[in-house]
C-alpha cells in the first residue's frame, strides 16, 4: 500500500486536496534512492502527523 | 612605430598575486591566447581566446536522457532519473543530480512524460537542495490525452559548492503511474558566472 493511502487509513478526515501543490498542507516525496516515499512536510492545521508505527 | 613581442604580459604589480591577471601564449603555442590570474611566473587559467572565440576554462553544463521509467505514487513528489548521460563537461552531473562547481546563474530545463493519465494533474518541478520550489509547469488537464508530456526551464542561481537541481513530477490519479522515458531529457549549462 502506498504511503498516501496508508496515510488516509489512519487520518480518515484527509482527503486529496490536503495533498495538492501550493494549496495543500502535506508534501509526500520519493527521492527515487530506494528508500521509498515519506512525509516531506506535514503543516495540517488540525491532524497530527502519523507516526510510523501508525504507518507500518 | 614598434613592436612589443612576448609570450607573457602581467598586469598588475599588487603583492598580492591573485590580484594580478596574466595574458599569455603557452609554452608549446596552440593557437590559443589565455587569460590567468596571478603573476607571470605562475598564472592559473581562467579562460582563453580561439579563432572561435572566447571559452572560460570551467563552464559546467551537462545533459541526460532517461533510459528507464520511474514509479510515480499518487500525489507523491517523485525524482524523475535521468540516468543516461549525453555530456557532462565538469563532472558534476550524477545520480539525476546537477551539482556545479562554479557559483553563478545557470539554465536548467527538464522534460517529462508519464503513461496512461488522463482528466488528471500531472506536474513537473524542478527541485533545488531536494525541496520543492513552489514553481511548476502542468500537463495532462486536457480529455483524452493518454501521454502528456511537459517541460520547464528556470534560470537559477547555484552556489558552486552545496546547490543542487533534480526534475520531480507529481500526479493524481488514485494509483501509481510510471513516467515514459522517449526522449526526455534534463540539461543545464552555466550562462553566467557570480
Amino acid at each position: 500500500m502506498a504511503l498516501y493511502d496508508k496515510i488516509l487509513a489512519v487520518r480518515p478526515t484527509l482527503t486529496q486536496d490536503d495533498f495538492l501543490p501550493d494549496t495543500g498542507t502535506i508534501v509526500l516525496q520519493n527521492d527515487s534512492d530506494g528508500k521509498g516515499d515519506y512525509i516531506k512536510e506535514w503543516n495540517h492545521p488540525t491532524e497530527t502527523q502519523p507516526t510510523s508505527e501508525e504507518l507500518a | 612605430m614598434s613592436t612589443v613581442k612576448s609570450k607573457k604580459l602581467q598586469v598588475g604589480t599588487d603583492a598580492t598575486s591573485s590580484n594580478n591577471f596574466t595574458i599569455y601564449q603557452p609554452s608549446t603555442p596552440d593557437g590559443t591566447l589565455r587569460i590567468g590570474v596571478g603573476n607571470a611566473d605562475s598564472p592559473t587559467e581562467v579562460g582563453r581566446f580561439t579563432s572561435a572565440g572566447y571559452k572560460p576554462a570551467t563552464a559546467p553544463a551537462f545533459e541526460a536522457k532517461s533510459n528507464s521509467n520511474t514509479s510515480v505514487p499518487h500525489a507523491t513528489w517523485t525524482k524523475v532519473e535521468y540516468n543516461n548521460e549525453l555530456r557532462d563537461t565538469t563532472g558534476d552531473y550524477s545520480s539525476s543530480r546537477f551539482t556545479p562547481t562554479v557559483a553563478g546563474y545557470y539554465i536548467i530545463t527538464a522534460t517529462a512524460c508519464i503513461g496512461a493519465l488522463s482528466d488528471q494533474t500531472f506536474l513537473l518541478s524542478l527541485y533545488k537542495n531536494s525541496s520543492y520550489t513552489h514553481s511548476y509547469v502542468a500537463g495532462g488537464f486536457k480529455s483524452g490525452v493518454l501521454d502528456p508530456a511537459t517541460s520547464m526551464s528556470l534560470v537559477v542561481y547555484m552556489n558552486g559548492t552545496t546547490d543542487y537541481y533534480e526534475a520531480y513530477v507529481y500526479q493524481t490519479s488514485g494509483v501509481t503511474k510510471t513516467t515514459i522515458n522517449y526522449g526526455i531529457t534534463f540539461s543545464g549549462s552555466l550562462i553566467q558566472q557570480a
